[in-house]
């Protein structure tokens, strides 16, 4: 790899190698009965070249020819491809604990054991099928470039998603927990399921109207993609964002605070620095709901002549090869900051209205207007500050501009979701149509 | 190659073994607005071998050869823990042994077109929406995937098999004020470059739309009688039934098995549902999947009576029918699992101009926009659409998203029209993205629909 950037660096005015390896083992089990259990041992580099302030991107699996990979490289400059960026050197980023040497002491039986206990516990106390996937990974990322800069990161994880079905769907309570080790699946977390379950077995059919409906973390996705899409450097440069022009202005209701904060190494996935090299830091979007930051990349600031706020990572909606994405402006680390109120009591607080706990279309509709529409799947609906059943074959719709401008209430603590760590948070005035 | 593969097997304990080693060279030329954002060519590869244990079944991905003893190793100790913790041992149904070389009949091979003429021909079909005032941006690539795949197994199958795929597509974007609207494009096949070539229409008209979106009313909310179109109706019955056709989706969800028994009557008379990936000249092509087994045209659904499932050769036991040869992988990072080859509702005998006549009053819906289901419920996007009043095309509306259930859509959709056409650029993510996943369907009208509007 020295060799490789030794070799680009005599062509080329600029160069970033970037290499990453993993290794993964997945179990899976469909009605409490184990499935599968799949391994996967993969690993790539990347490259990147600029010369005179054009850009050159290539990759590979298997390294088997270096001057084959450097010569692709060399190939894509013909495209003119603009990077009037420069790699960062990087010699100070935050000392991060990404990796619990606990992960090497546990192996798949120990993981089909977990999903067993999991799977027995749910379905003895709960009428719904259990789904339980179960995933350990090794991660291993290097970035280098022509300015000295030479970093590495281990990673450690443990994930287990948990899905309690409801009959004849696929509609269900699901839970996501992870961990830089094994650890057992708390009893709260499983409690917590089994209670939102089984007292939404009855179908309901409220009729439509605007009421309050709570998001819950699982399903924070939904308001968060349209947000980062509208935040990111990409759609401010293109003058494609409703926030055009909107820094320091209240666009959302003040009891939001939303950050995106790679540092919290207490959960895995933390990043001292991003896929470019650049140190990461704990960033506000939203501060008592007003807008303080958009994000960007090398190539994004340097468009709009602005500082790099270490946000250049290789992310993809559908997941892609790592090493065949270019970096671009990504939030992978958002934080929603807990409020005051228990769940049990963000649920009195609901007269009437909707706990949106599976949606179906978050990546469908109108993202960059902020526009979103979801089908519910489930939906579970209160009446008086209590659940009477769930709902389905209905959907809510909105526009975050609009919707998180009335907040009810938010959770006192914040579970893991995907894309990050978010509380449950109580909305009022959301369409729902029945 | 087989020389190499062979060796590798030949390593394995096992009662049964197959691996698969794929080349895939993908070139992608990227603009977002009037700028150039990537070009690339590339190659990359790696191997996923599986194995059939002491009655458990397990696979692993791999990148390196070095790495094959560590993952022979992993494969078969995985095998072996399933074994243990399974009631019943996993069979794999008979299947012919094939040796096959296949490489698909392309008008026009992508490898042969310069890489001058592919970017110019990208910006010429991109420029088209950047000359409109109110056009703010748009995101359009040319993309080009070929996999060359190697297939082995411990049986005697030998197959080689290229899939090629070509599209350029994407999203123009409009803005006028504070309002954005935007609409998906695509072009694209399986046969080479020539689908690419003289499609300025394509784009001409998608501008056209994305501007008159911007003058267009929100869709209210609420239950409607619609038409979609056969691009949003291709979504619907991947979304609304082909998920659920998929054999290991519904393996061991009881509930799901029973609603989809076969002999099941799910639709309505009219209804004729079918993948078909042996169809020549269309995305989702191919001859054989990759377990070996050879594609065959597989009716799902007749007269409205479910009457075939999509199959791998592992729930072709479980389920005791046949072998369809529908388990494909995406690449060489994921074992296979059953995908929709090309599924399409078969067409009637009406006209657009009959539907919209039965249809009376209601929304003529069209072009999706990527949707998802949950089994009993689905929804999807659409891009654009009219209000119908008296059998007549009315205002566009926008922003519809559409949601329904199975049990009872299926049974609503009142008429099928006779203009099948199917989908050039489809897609389908099931954990692993599949994009010569192919659908259509000719216009159709159906009742009772929930569109959620904002």
């Amino acid at each position: 790899m020295d060799k490789l950037l030794e070799i680009a660096r005599k062509s080329c005015d600029q160069v970033e190698l970037y290499s990453f390896d993993e290794t993964v083992n997945i179990i899976q089990f469909e009605n409490s009965r184990l499935k599968d259990v799949d391994s996967k041992v993969q690993s790539g580099i990347s490259l990147r070249v600029i010369k005179d302030n054009k850009l050159g991107f290539a990759y590979t699996k298997n390294l088997i020819n270096r001057d084959e990979l450097l010569q692709n490289a060399l190939n894509a400059l013909k495209g003119k491809v603009e990077a009037k960026f420069n790699f960062p050197l990087t010699r100070n980023f935050p000392k991060l604990k990404t990796y619990d040497s606990g992960i090497e002491k546990i192996s798949n039986i120990d993981l089909v054991e977990e999903c067993n206990r999991v799977s027995a516990i749910l379905s003895s106390k709960t009428k719904g099928q259990v789904n339980t996937v179960a995933v350990s990974s090794i991660n291993g990322l290097g970035i280098m470039n022509s300015t000295g800069t030479n970093l590495s990161l281990k990673t450690s994880e443990y994930s287990i998603f948990i899905t309690v079905l409801y009959p004849n769907s696929y509609a269900a309570i699901c839970r996501l927990l992870s961990f830089k080790r094994f650890e057992k699946t708390p009893d709260d977390s499983l409690q917590s399921i089994i209670d939102l379950y089984n007292q939404s077995e009855k179908e309901v059919r409220p009729k439509s109207g605007r009421m309050k409906v709570l998001f819950m973390p699982e399903i924070m996705h939904v308001l968060m993609w349209r947000l980062q899409s509208a935040a990111s450097g990409i759609a401010i440069y293109q003058k494609q964002s409703p926030l055009l022009e909107k820094i320091d202005d209240k666009i959302f209701d003040d009891k939001l605070t939303i950050a995106n904060n790679p540092l919290d190494d207490k959960i895995p996935g933390a990043r001292p620095f991003d896929d470019e090299a650049f140190p990461c830091s704990y960033f506000p979007i939203i501060e008592n709901g007003v807008l303080r930051n958009f994000y960007y990349d090398l190539n994004y600031a340097e468009k709009i002549n602005t500082k790099p706020t270490g946000h250049g990572f290789r992310s993809a909606r559908w997941a892609s090869e790592t090493i065949a994405l270019k970096p671009t402006p990504s939030l992978e680390h958002l934080y929603i900051q807990p409020g005051e109120s228990p769940f049990s009591e963000l649920l009195k607080q609901i007269d009437k209205g909707i706990i949106i706990a599976g949606a179906l279309g978050a990546h469908s509709g109108n993202i960059p207007n902020g526009d979103f529409s979801i089908g519910l799947s489930p939906g579970l609906y209160v009446e008086n500050g209590e659940i009477v059943g769930r709902v389905k074959d209905a959907m809510v719709a909105g526009n975050i501009y609009d919707t998180m401008k009335d907040v009810v209430a938010i959770e006192d603590s914040t579970h893991q979701a995907g894309g990050g760590i978010f509380p449950s948070i109580l909305f009022d005035n959301v369409s729902v149509v029945t | 190659m087989f020389g190499k593969l062979k060796s590798i097997l030949s390593k394995v304990d096992a009662e049964y073994s197959d691996i698969r080693y794929e080349i895939k060279g993908e070139v992608r030329i990227s603009f977002s607005g009037k700028e150039l954002t990537q070009v690339s060519s590339n190659s990359t590869d790696g191997f996923v071998l599986r194995i059939l244990k002491n009655g458990g079944a397990s696979s692993v991905a791999f990148t390196k050869e070095n790495d094959v003893e560590k993952a022979i190793r992993s494969a078969e100790e995985n095998a072996i823990l399933i074994s243990k913790n399974i009631e019943a041992p996993v069979k794999f149904a008979r299947s012919e042994i094939i040796k096959y070389n296949y490489l698909p009949k392309l008008e026009v091979d992508p490898r042969h077109i310069s890489f001058d003429e592919k970017l110019e021909l990208t910006r010429q079909y991109n420029n088209i929406p950047l000359t409109q005032e109110k056009i703010v941006t748009t995101n359009i690539s040319y993309l080009e995937v070929i996999r060359e795949k190697f297939f082995l197994n411990t049986e005697g199958s030998e197959i080689h098999e290229d899939l090629i795929t070509t599209k350029i597509n994407g999203l123009i974007t409009s803005k006028d004020g504070t309002l954005t609207q935007n609409v998906r494009v695509g072009i694209g096949g399986s046969n080479g470059f020539a689908v690419l070539r003289n499609r300025e229409e394509e784009f001409e008209k998608k501008t056209d739309i994305v501007l008159q979106l911007l003058k267009a009313k929100s869709v209210k909310g609420g239950e409607y009688n619609v038409i979609l179109n056969q691009s949003m109706a291709g979504v619907f019955i991947h979304e609304a039934f082909g998920h659920f056709s998929e054999a290991d989706l519904i393996e061991n969800n009881p509930s799901m098995r029973q609603r989809m028994e076969i002999g099941a009557k799910s639709g309505n008379d009219i209804l004729n549902i079918i993948d078909d990936p042996t169809m020549p000249n269309q995305l989702g092509f191919y001859k054989y999947d990759d377990e070996g087994v050879k594609a065959k045209p597989t009716q799902l659904m007749k007269n409205g009576v479910l009457v075939g499932r999509l199959h791998s050769r592992r729930t072709a036991v479980g389920f005791g029918e046949q072998l369809n040869g529908h388990c494909v992988a995406e690449d060489y990072r994921y074992a296979p699992i059953i995908r929709m080859g090309t599924i399409f509702i078969q067409p009637g005998k009406d006209s657009l101009v009959e539907l919209l006549a039965k249809l009376d009053n209601g929304l003529y819906i069209l072009d999706g926009k990527g949707g998802q289901t949950s089994g009993e419920n689905f929804t999807f996007g659409a891009q654009y659409g009219y209000i119908v009043k008296s059998g007549k095309i009315n205002d566009m509306v926008r922003d519809i998203n559409i949601s329904g259930n199975l049990y009872t859509t299926l049974k609503n959709i009142d008429t099928v029209g006779n203009d099948l056409k199917l989908s050039e650029t489809g897609g389908c993510g099931k954990g692993q993205m599949n994009i010569r996943s192919c659908h259509g369907a000719p216009h159709v009208l159906i009742k009772k629909v929930v569109i959620g509007g904002v």
